[in-house]
């Protein structure tokens, strides 16, 4: 008889329970959910952090400011542990819950995983930072806040060929998605720039130790080395090579973007260039409120990552604003009518693949920061892919 | 000059998987356990000295509390893992020792970040010896010294000392080897703390090599310590140290003439995969 009335209690309480979540709440306005996938564990839960966290600055930010068509942002965050086979469950279980749009906060191979599942079912999606050429011909319905690898490769060929005046270079590629593009675009304008690449190595991933690739450019000698990788391979590999005798140039990339890779490297880093979105010198208040703010909520100095993630939020935001409502077709329409928008990594415009076009920033490490070295803007050389 | 670099940077290499490895085949030697978890205390040294340094101790010190917290955190491992499962199939144990090293991983990275750590101050790291253009750091001579070392004590021990012995019996016939006073059980603990404050060690300089401790550092090294254990013979000590140098040079070589064809990594289990066809005893006379 009591185990009767107890089921019966806890029957009606769910019920009530139930019921009450399905009728809305009076007067709190409904929040716009924006899905969003990371790496938040795994080999990449550095670059994942940065990417939550820049995200969160920017919806914090537009909240506080009355939030989107007078409705709060709502992030639905996702572990994807940059790797493609969960990236796609992910962005399946984020397709049913209810959002309008989504941001891949990861790198190129889980986005370009993602970018299928999202244009199929048309749901707007952007790539803050993953650079791989495919992701964007995925669909209409895919842009892209970053430049392309291969765009940011033929950026660091003017670099070293023209502005640095260096001819002999040795390339040291990451064989990813993101390395092989970067090496691509250099090897595509290197001849341009009258540089002659006396070599060529790869290595993968996991790899912390480069004794034999440091002895064999040493062999070399080279003017400078183009080296692609990520803050934790890239801080063990310069500081191997300045320890193992190399004096030539060297010259990385966005990967390089971060503060740990000074941390890791620390002498061995000064003097780096790095091409990448982000100028920590920058006189643009969109940019400097970034950099101040981003500080301040994490403890530790803005990267890339950061600003590109802060970056598409913003770029959807007022691609909501501009399409009156978040119906997928016409926030599709005002994405890709935007033009000049002001983010913390420059005035976004997009052309009719989804890409951008965006002048690249050249940094280098000076007393243990990155400032700024250089800008090059080219529309020509830089120019993004239209289809 | 540039073939002979090559062979030092893999001679280096060799030494620290000759140091992860030793643990390994002690460890199976003894218990017929292949230790996958090893790498947990080798990430373990790491972190322990990193933050030890990092707060103001030399890194001597530093590398001294890594050992020891390496070496403590070893016979605990045993205690709490492995001694429950000893009378259940082998795959048993392996699968928890898996499963131990991933859940560890990613205790490191709930306590210490996913950043990863760096030394504040390298010392060893940025000075070493010139030895005529080959510019090797201090760092790189404590690995080869060390292992070197390792490896003789070990030997000497094996053979020379009474609890060495004991070790040797412990493994051909527990019984008869209790019946002589030797506890099997203490046998095993010291195992367990001198496999792991070695692989401590190596930790430590591998993070200081690299000025970089990430939760998953252990990782390939334990996996490929595998390798090196099955391809030097299960249990033989001379044979680990061979194939962890042969498999280091090998290593180093394939970096620069192989990077197209063999991704690095995998340059050791094709070895294991065509030596062990060739010969499925191993590389050396087994035990």
């Amino acid at each position: 008889m009591a185990t009767r009335r107890l089921v019966t209690g806890l029957l009606l309480g769910t019920a009530t329970v139930l019921a009450g979540a399905w009728i809305p709440g009076a007067g709190a306005a409904e929040s716009i959910r924006i899905g969003f996938h990371a790496p938040l564990t795994g080999f990449a839960a550095g670059d994942g952090k940065s990417a939550r966290l820049g995200a969160e600055l920017a919806v914090e930010q537009i909240n506080a400011a009355g939030g989107v068509l007078g409705r709060p942002l709502e992030l639905v965050t996702y572990d994807d542990q940059a790797k493609p086979d969960q990236a796609v469950p992910v962005a399946n279980k984020l397709l049913g819950e209810g959002i309008r749009a989504a941001i891949s906060g990861s790198y190129s191979g889980a986005t370009r995983a993602a970018a299928a599942v999202f244009q199929q079912a048309k749901m707007p999606y952007l790539s803050a930072y993953a650079i791989h050429p495919d992701i964007t011909r995925t669909g209409e319905y895919v842009f892209r806040t970053a430049s392309m690898g291969e765009v940011q490769g033929r950026g660091g060929a003017k670099l070293i060929g023209e502005i640095l005046g260096r001819k002999k270079v040795v390339l040291i590629t990451l064989d990813n998605d993101f390395g092989q593009s970067l090496a691509r675009g250099f090897k595509e304008k290197a001849g341009d720039f009258g540089i002659e690449i006396l070599n060529e190595y790869t290595y993968s991933i996991k790899q912390r130790q480069f004794g034999a690739i440091v002895a064999s450019v040493k062999r070399d000698a080279p003017e400078a080395i183009y080296a692609s990788g990520y803050f934790f391979t890239a801080g063990p590999l310069v500081s191997q090579l300045r320890a193992g005798g190399v004096r030539a140039t060297i010259v990385g990339q966005e990967g390089y973007d971060s503060q740990n890779f000074i941390d890791i490297a620390k002498a061995a880093a000064e003097g780096v260039l790095i091409t990448t979105a982000l100028d920590r010198d920058s006189d643009r208040p969109e940019v400097r409120t970034f950099i101040e703010a981003f500080e301040k909520k994490a403890g530790f100095p803005a990267d890339m990552v950061a600003a590109s993630t802060y970056a598409a939020v913003q770029v959807l935001a007022q691609a909501f604003e501009r399409a009156g409502g978040t119906d997928g077709a016409a926030v599709r329409e005002a994405l890709a009518g935007t033009r000049d928008f002001p983010t913390a990594i420059g005035p976004i415009t997009f052309n009719a693949l989804g890409e951008i076009y965006k002048p690249i920033q050249v940094q280098v490490v000076k007393d243990g920061r990155f400032r700024r070295y250089a800008v090059i803007d080219d529309p020509v050389l830089l120019a993004p892919p239209a289809e | 000059m540039f073939y002979f670099e090559l062979l030092v940077a893999g001679l280096v290499q060799g030494a620290m998987y000759a140091m992860m490895a030793l643990g390994l085949t002690l460890i199976y030697g003894l218990l017929r356990i292949l230790h996958i978890a090893h790498a947990a205390v080798f990430t373990l040294g790491g972190y322990v000295g990193v933050l030890a340094a990092n707060s103001g101790l030399p890194l001597a010190a530093a590398a001294a509390l890594a050992v020891l917290a390496a070496a403590a955190a070893g016979p605990v491992v045993y205690g709490t893992v492995y001694r429950p499962l000893l009378d259940k199939p082998p795959y048993v144990a392996l699968i928890a020792s898996i499963g131990l090293l991933i859940a560890m991983e990613d205790g490191f990275r709930l306590l210490f970040g996913p950043y990863g750590l760096s030394f504040a101050e390298n010392p060893w790291f940025v000075s070493g010896p010139d030895l005529g253009g080959i510019f090797l750091n201090w760092v790189q001579i404590a690995l080869g010294l060390s292992a070197l070392v390792a490896i003789a004590g070990l030997g000497l021990f094996a053979v020379g000392s009474r609890t060495g012995v004991a070790w040797r019996a412990t493994v051909d016939d527990p019984e008869i080897a209790m019946s002589f006073g030797v506890s099997p059980e203490r046998v095993r603990l010291l195992a367990f703390a001198l496999a792991s404050a070695l692989a401590g060690l190596a930790g430590f300089l591998v993070g200081l090599l690299n000025n970089l401790i990430e939760p998953g550092m252990g990782n390939i090294t334990s996996y490929k310590g595998l390798a090196i254990v099955v391809l030097g013979g299960l249990g033989n000590v001379p044979g680990t140290l061979w194939a962890s140098l042969l498999l280091g040079v090998a290593e180093s070589f394939g970096t620069i003439y192989l990077d197209r064809i063999l991704d690095r990594d995998a340059i050791a289990f094709f070895i294991l995969v065509v030596v062990l066809m060739w010969r499925p005893q191993g590389l050396a006379r087994g035990r």
